[in-house]
């Protein structure tokens, strides 16, 4: 372990005196066990141990960095901004919105990370936690332009590891579009988030993840988040172009009629590997929960799906579904899903179904007897494949931004 | 059937036969296994075979992944071998078999006398430890069908027992396998020759009787070229407050064009209402289908004991196999299953299907776990899984665990699961056409399971059905 681990706590500021001692305490848990490997049922078809020891050595968590780059902006809508260098929290731009009714800061203290520790990632974090944001959005307030999160990585992070931690809440009654977007250099690193979600009454959260370009950078990012009554929670993921990435969600729909949406296109190139794992939990009647989960696989990719929809014998008339679907263009990539129900309600309605094959002969040569060339079908077939989950996204400008994006990875692979 | 009348049949196998038994000292040791293997008169490599397995055993941890947990069970307060004492020296003849053993199966429903039979079933039974009787046996071996028990095959067959033996489940698999490969005491073993139609069902029935005893038995069966078997297996055992163990290990070997169709009814006494007793139903069932174009079908019905824990699975080696998976589980009161298949593709345009309907009642727990596995080089191949639950009352539970493994481009895996709980429109049409509560949910839940009844040969499918009835009893209202 001493070998593939080079951490110091000098280099970290911290909030306090206790905080000092929980990272010391945390360090000493994480080197104690390692990396999770695929004996844990959790990382069974993602054996990071395994995959970090093959690319890495010598991980260390130096915070020297200079940002060198000129920050480059989205053109195609207006929007706020947060800028996180390397992880930590920089600057933020909230212009389009009243300054009172949205907060943005450093993380100032981690206490609300403190549940039970999901893994050793989560000792990690909680010992090499640079911080983060913390946004809030005031009750009964609805953004008016989204959030851009632009999360720049410099060029000088080659074995380095980066633990940072951010905390969302949405008041009663708010509304709040988040886009994260990573930008990242050439260099070979690690990245291990904790985000602690909190959407109150009423609240609206959309969330939207994008990888800007491909890059070597091996992320791990987990989401633990609360629903109260009637709010809603959307979450989709178009992260292609990383080496690894791992990000888990776990969402308690604690009060009724709460809903929550994950959907994810990932468009997977050569020795890319991502794996999505969910649990959503059921713990009041009348929730919805719906996870739409499609990859595209070429070249030695490795795609994964682990869900679990999780049910309480509360609650009744739950609404469930799960579906992932994967098209396997190369004899050398795999697509792995583990769609899991628990249910102890009856009067639900839960299901899942999953799917992974090639591309549709038939649709190919329908394709090409009207004029497209092999090549142009096929990148017509998987753009329709994949855009499918933004259709029910309502904002006109975002919508073919996204498209844009999933596009542009496309004809990356 | 009326409500009454399910009334009385809650468990109608629990009775007891009073024989007089002749037991193995009791606790898992070395000197147990030499007792069996002594008793069996079998061969020196056989005892080798069980002690390589013992040796493993000792090493081997016992499983926990699995959703039903159960308190720990004390090995060496077990008995690992017990057979009725008028057994001791195996009787030649039906007529010379202890009458109390030969109305005990009357009362089960198997008569042993041929004549009696209606139907060519030919019938291994085997209560406890060993195997009382097995019918038909000479009009099989005009064809060159072997059907007899184990041990005997050990003593008559040996080259065709030590090649199959172990080859589908190795003696090292896991913890559960390896135990009965060092304590089997008996179970059917059957060899269909080249090209060779079996005329009739073969079947074995087996029967706990004993109290503190474990039962392992082994069955073997082996499909040569070009030939096709059908195969029940039935199950029961007396009402009793303590757990009994059974662990049984099912081996199947296809070989090139041969097919094998093997059907379980499994109505071990699943425990009291209060999930006191019942039988612990830890059996691990596993084919392989060696040959091209090769097949193995695995039906089920689980209906009984106290926690069935099992995975017949296939192994598709041949190019073209197919691997089937049909299966029922019904749990009600406290009763937990952990169950479903693995279907390993390792050869080209390899098939397999699995239908899976779990049903939930009172506090129990069901759950579908399965694993469907394409392999690199598993071209051409094609998958389709579908598991439904349906969930009566909210104190139960049904879950659902599947692994999908895709690992080439040419191959499809489709996969869909449901749970619901039984359609109120349904139900009030049934009503209003004058069945009452519980007889509305035995036709909704026949019909929820028909495509998995259908596979059943004749003589189960009847059964079957009615016991889906049984096992749901009191669970409305």
């Amino acid at each position: 372990m001493e070998q593939l681990f080079n951490f110091s706590l000098d280099k970290i500021s911290n909030f306090s005196e206790k905080d000092s001692l929980e990272r010391k305490k945390n360090l000493k848990l994480f080197l104690d066990s390692g990396l999770p490997n695929k004996k844990d049922e959790d990382w069974k078809f993602t054996d990071l141990n395994l995959i970090i020891k093959k690319n890495f050595k010598h991980i260390s968590n130096n915070q020297e960095f200079t940002f060198e780059k000129e920050a480059e902006f989205i053109k195609d809508f207006e929007h706020n901004y947060i800028i996180l260098v390397n992880g930590a929290f920089k600057l933020s731009d909230m212009s389009f919105e009243e300054t009172e009714k949205v907060k943005i800061d450093n993380l100032n203290s981690f206490e609300e990370f403190n549940y039970q520790s999901i893994n050793n990632l989560h000792s990690l974090n909680k010992a090499l936690s640079v911080g983060g944001f913390n946004l809030e959005i005031k009750e009964n307030y609805k953004c008016k332009k989204p959030i851009v999160i632009y999360n720049y990585f410099t060029s000088n992070l080659d074995n380095k590891i980066i633990n940072n931690s951010n905390k969302i809440k949405l008041h009663q009654n708010s509304e709040l579009t988040l886009i994260e977007y990573n930008i990242c250099g050439n260099s070979k690193f690690l990245k291990n988030t904790f985000e602690k979600i909190e959407i109150e009454r009423d609240a609206v959260f959309k969330n939207i993840s994008i990888q800007k370009t491909k890059t070597n950078g091996f992320f791990y990012k987990n989401i633990k988040g609360n629903q109260g009554y009637n709010s809603s929670y959307q979450n989709y993921l178009v992260t292609s172009g990383l080496k690894l990435n791992k990000i888990e969600i776990d969402m308690d729909l604690e009060k009724e009629n709460s809903n929550c949406f994950i959907l994810s296109g990932l468009c997977l190139g050569e020795k890319e590997h991502q794996e999505i794992k969910t649990r959503i939990n059921h713990l009041a009647p009348n929730c919805k929960s719906y996870q739409k989960i499609k990859n595209v696989l070429e070249n030695n990719s490795k795609g994964i799906y682990q869900g679990k929809i999780f049910v309480k014998d509360i609650a009744q008339k739950t609404d469930a579904y799960q579906l992932s679907k994967a098209l396997i263009l190369d004899d050398k990539a795999e697509f792995n899903a583990k769609p899991e129900l628990e249910i102890y309600a009856d009067d639900v309605k839960c299901s899942h179904g999953s799917t992974s094959g090639s591309i549709d002969k038939d649709a190919i040569h329908y394709l090409m007897t009207r004029g497209l060339e092999l090549s142009k079908a096929k990148k017509l077939l998987i753009k329709g494949f994949l855009n499918e989950i933004f259709e029910n996204l309502s904002n006109k400008k975002m919508k073919p931004f996204l498209e844009n994006i999933i596009e542009e990875q496309i004809n990356g692979v | 059937m009326k409500s009454e009348e399910l009334k009385n049949q809650e468990y109608k196998y629990g009775f007891t036969t009073e024989i007089e038994n002749f037991k193995a000292p009791k606790g898992l040791s070395e000197e147990t296994i030499r007792f069996i293997s002594k008793v069996k008169k079998e061969p020196k490599w056989m005892l080798e075979w069980r002690l390589k397995a013992y040796k493993r055993l000792r090493v081997l941890k016992e499983p926990n992944w699995q959703k039903p947990k159960y308190p720990k069970i004390d090995y060496q307060d077990l008995y690992y071998y017990s057979a009725p004492k008028s057994m001791k020296n195996k009787p030649k003849s039906l007529d010379e078999v202890d009458p109390k053993l030969i109305e005990t199966y009357n009362k089960l429903g198997i008569p042993l006398n041929e004549q009696k039979r209606l139907s060519g079933v030919a019938v291994d039974a085997v209560f406890d430890s060993v195997s009382v009787a097995t019918t038909f046996k000479g009009e099989l071996t005009k064809k060159g069908i072997i059907f007899c028990p184990i041990s005997e095959a050990i003593q008559k067959y040996p080259d065709l027992v030590k090649k199959y033996l172990g080859s589908v489940i190795p003696i090292s698999d896991h913890y559960f396998a390896t135990l009965n490969s060092a304590v089997f005491t008996d179970g059917s073993f059957v060899y269909i020759p080249p090209n060779t139609r079996c005329p009739m069902e073969l079947s074995t029935y087996f029967r706990i009787n004993a109290s503190e005893t474990g039962q392992f038995e082994r069955t073997l069966i082996i499909a040569d070229k070009g030939s096709y078997v059908s195969y029940l297996e039935g199950c029961t055992a007396p009402m009793r407050d303590e757990n009994q163990l059974h662990a049984a290990n099912v081996e199947l070997v296809a070989l090139d064009d041969a097919e094998i169709k093997y059907s379980t009814v499994q109505n071990w006494y699943p425990g009291d209402k209060e999930g006191v007793g019942g039988i612990y139903n830890f059996v691990t069932k596993r084919g392989a289908c060696r040959g091209k174009n090769s097949k193995i079908s695995w039906t089920q019905v689980e209906t009984g004991s106290a926690i069935t824990w099992k995975y017949p699975s296939c192994i598709l080696q041949g190019d073209n196999s197919v691997g089937e998976f049909y299966s029922i589980a019904i749990t009600n009161n406290h009763q937990k299953a952990d169950t479903g298949t693995k279907m390993i593709h390792l050869g080209k345009n390899t098939k397999s299907k699995i239908i899976s309907k779990g049903i939930s009642a009172g506090k129990a727990d069901n759950t579908y776990r399965g694993l469907v596995d394409i392999g690199s080089k598993a071209l051409n191949s094609r998958n389709y899984t579908q598991c439904d639950s349906l969930l009566m009352g909210n104190k139960c539970g049904a879950h659902t665990v599947p692994y999908i493994k895709n690992k080439n481009s040419s191959s499809v895996i489709e996969h869909e699961a449901t749970t619901s709980k039984i359609n109120e429109d349904q139900l009030f049409y049934c009503n209003q056409r004058g069945l009452n509560q519980e007889e509305a949910v035995s036709l909704i839940v026949n019909g929820f399971c028909k495509e998995v009844l259908q596979q059943l040969p004749m003589e189960f499918a009847v059964e079957a059905q009615k016991l889906v009835s049984i096992s749901l009893e009191g669970s409305v209202g």
